[in-house]
């Protein structure tokens, strides 16, 4: 066998760390800082940016929000230059792995091949994390005239039950993932086992029988059920993958968990914006900013959560040959993503605590 | 298809994969601005003693600290603010103080920070004046460099435009100046686009790159 071609498993791993490390500096944040905003969200900018200008242009959004909260005491049309800019910073700003871009799309990568699902969970993340914005600064400022520190302490709070979640939705999915990788391990060198053996069968398509289990070789794979992977790609089916057909199955529990995860930590930015426009009587606009940049977000995080999906849908068409291989490339992309989405929130738990 | 060009194309799919993730770490940007006035107080003996800052926020964060602090239409006083000064004064140190003071190109230690308040101005801005005494003062040699930034870029710290550097009780001769930071190099641009698509950090303290500093020359 070609080595290439075995290492490329190995590939899909290392790739994946090498997302990692860029991620990494980004995560060492949420220490308790001075002058914090919303528990603590890091500017994250240690890793720099494609140039000063993109720079200078997100900090000029956020003075043109500032400026159109103004001019809304004097002109009600202002509201759409807010929305506007409140997209477009959503999209620019979608960055920090607060906005849990990171999560959804390492989740995808983990989990499902269904393009408009990862859009539509992105969508909801960005709208909940958005919501809890407004849920925050509404009842802590406007019922309760709560003050900045005690806003960050509710918010700090937020944040670490959401890294506690992504811990847990990781330690899950590196479990299941973990089991599914050994599985294809162990089949991949029953086939080998099996061809070093015999040459009489040596060409014809592996069955499952090497898996021990005669009653699963030729189960036809629900789409969804746990294993419809593994089956697929044992019963040949492999060459042209329809993403949505590739996979463990989804489960809406487990999207749920996610969203709630990625999104349930509110973004410093909308904080801003909202006690902002809450100071200047104008609370509504600063609700409806929020939701503009949400939508923003979700337009960048559903970009993300596609190019995961996809990166996943080409990488298995270029492994396809001999279906062992295929799934057991699967196994190991997936069990690699669900090893991300454990590290990124324990690397942000850890960061959270450092200075907390 | 040959197995060296379906590796070809799995790599790339890959990278920009990789390229996308790195993007969304590197577009971070600032969330407050601070504009920076410092002084620099000199000791009898003419050595450098403390720095004091006075930093203005910008209106978002000023709204933000100012909240649930004062009735409406008042002004949010130093004793109200006092528990939000120590939290931010509490958490200099571990920041490095957004300060560095440098002579003969090392940068010296500072002391604990007794000296601070936070207030707000009658334009709604918040204020947060501190003061940062160096562990020894030390003799400002022939020239010595301060900079005022967030390494991490959460905070913009710029000098002010009309009175950025005070030189208090200073040995005679002694001026102070603004460098602006230098536009970044075709290298470092270079730099920057290579991080951007492997994803790792073009060099942390970035924030840094982006600061104005004051040189103070003493003859």
């Amino acid at each position: 066998m070609n080595p290439t071609l075995r290492a490329l498993p190995l590939r899909a791993v290392s790739s994946l760390a090498l997302i990692a490390s860029g991620a990494a500096p980004a995560l060492a944040q949420l220490a308790q800082r001075p002058f914090s905003v919303g528990g603590g969200e890091g500017g994250g900018g240690a890793s720099g940016g494609v140039t000063g200008w993109l720079l200078a242009e997100q900090s000029q959004l956020t003075h043109l929000i500032a400026a159109h909260v103004h001019a809304l005491h004097g002109d009600p049309a202002a509201i759409w230059g807010l929305i506007g800019i409140g997209f477009a910073y959503g999209v620019f700003h979608a960055a920090g792995p607060g906005h849990g871009k990171a999560v959804i799309a390492s989740y995808m990568m983990a989990n499902d091949r269904a393009l408009r699902r990862g859009v539509v969970l992105a969508f909801l993340a960005a709208l909940l994390q958005g919501s809890v914005a407004v849920a925050l600064v509404g009842i802590a400022a406007l019922a309760f005239n709560a003050t900045s520190s005690e806003m960050n302490r509710a918010a700090d709070w937020l944040a670490l039950a959401s890294y506690a979640g992504i811990i847990a939705i990781g330690a899950w999915l590196c479990w299941t993932k973990g089991r599914a990788l050994i599985k294809a391990l162990r089949a991949r060198f029953a086939r080998r086992a099996s061809i070093e053996r015999g040459t009489l069968y040596q060409g014809a398509p592996w069955r499952a029988a090497a898996n021990g289990n005669g009653k699963t070789a030729f189960r036809a794979a629900a789409p969804g059920s746990p294993d419809a992977v593994g089956e697929a790609a044992e019963c040949g089916h492999s060459h042209a993958l329809d993403p949505a057909a590739l996979g463990e199955g989804f489960s809406w529990r487990g999207a749920a968990a996610t969203v709630i995860a990625a999104g349930s930590r509110p973004c410093s930015g909308a904080i801003l914006v909202l006690v902002f426009a809450l100071a200047q009587g104008l609370f509504a606009a600063g609700v409806v900013a929020t939701f503009a940049m949400s939508l923003g977000t979700a337009l960048t995080t559903g970009a993300l959560a596609w190019a995961a999906v996809f990166a996943k849908a080409v990488a298995m068409r270029l492994a396809a040959g001999d279906d062992s291989r295929v799934a057991l490339a699967a196994r190991g992309f997936e069990f690699a993503a669900a090893l991300l989405v454990l590290a990124f929130g324990l690397a942000l738990l850890l960061g959270a605590q450092g200075g907390a | 298809m040959p197995m060296a060009k379906r590796m070809k194309r799995l790599a790339a799919a890959g990278v920009a994969f990789c390229a996308c993730l790195a993007a969304s770490g590197a577009l971070a940007h600032p969330h407050v601005w601070v504009t920076v006035r410092s002084q620099v107080a000199f000791s009898p003996d003419g050595k450098v003693a403390a720095v004091a800052h006075d930093w203005v926020f910008d209106e978002m964060y000023s709204s933000f600290a100012t909240q649930g602090l004062a009735k409406p239409g008042e002004l949010v006083k130093r004793e109200t603010f006092a528990p939000l000064a120590q939290e931010n004064a509490a958490g200099l140190a571990d920041i490095g103080y957004f300060t560095t003071l440098k002579i003969g190109g090392k940068a010296v230690d500072f002391g604990n920070v007794t000296e601070y308040w936070m207030e707000e101005r009658p334009d709604h801005l918040v204020t947060f004046h501190v003061v940062l005494p160096l562990k020894t003062p030390a003799p400002p040699g022939k020239y010595f460099t301060l900079l005022v930034a967030d390494p991490e870029y959460f905070i913009d710290f710029e000098f002010d435009d009309t009175d950025p550097i005070v030189l208090r009780s200073a040995p005679s001769g002694c001026s102070a100046s603004i460098a602006k930071p230098k536009p970044l190099e075709d290298a470092e641009k270079q730099t920057l686009t290579e991080s951007f698509f492997s994803g790792l950090a073009p060099g942390t303290n970035f924030g840094f790159k982006m600061a104005s500093r004051v040189i103070v020359a003493c003859p």
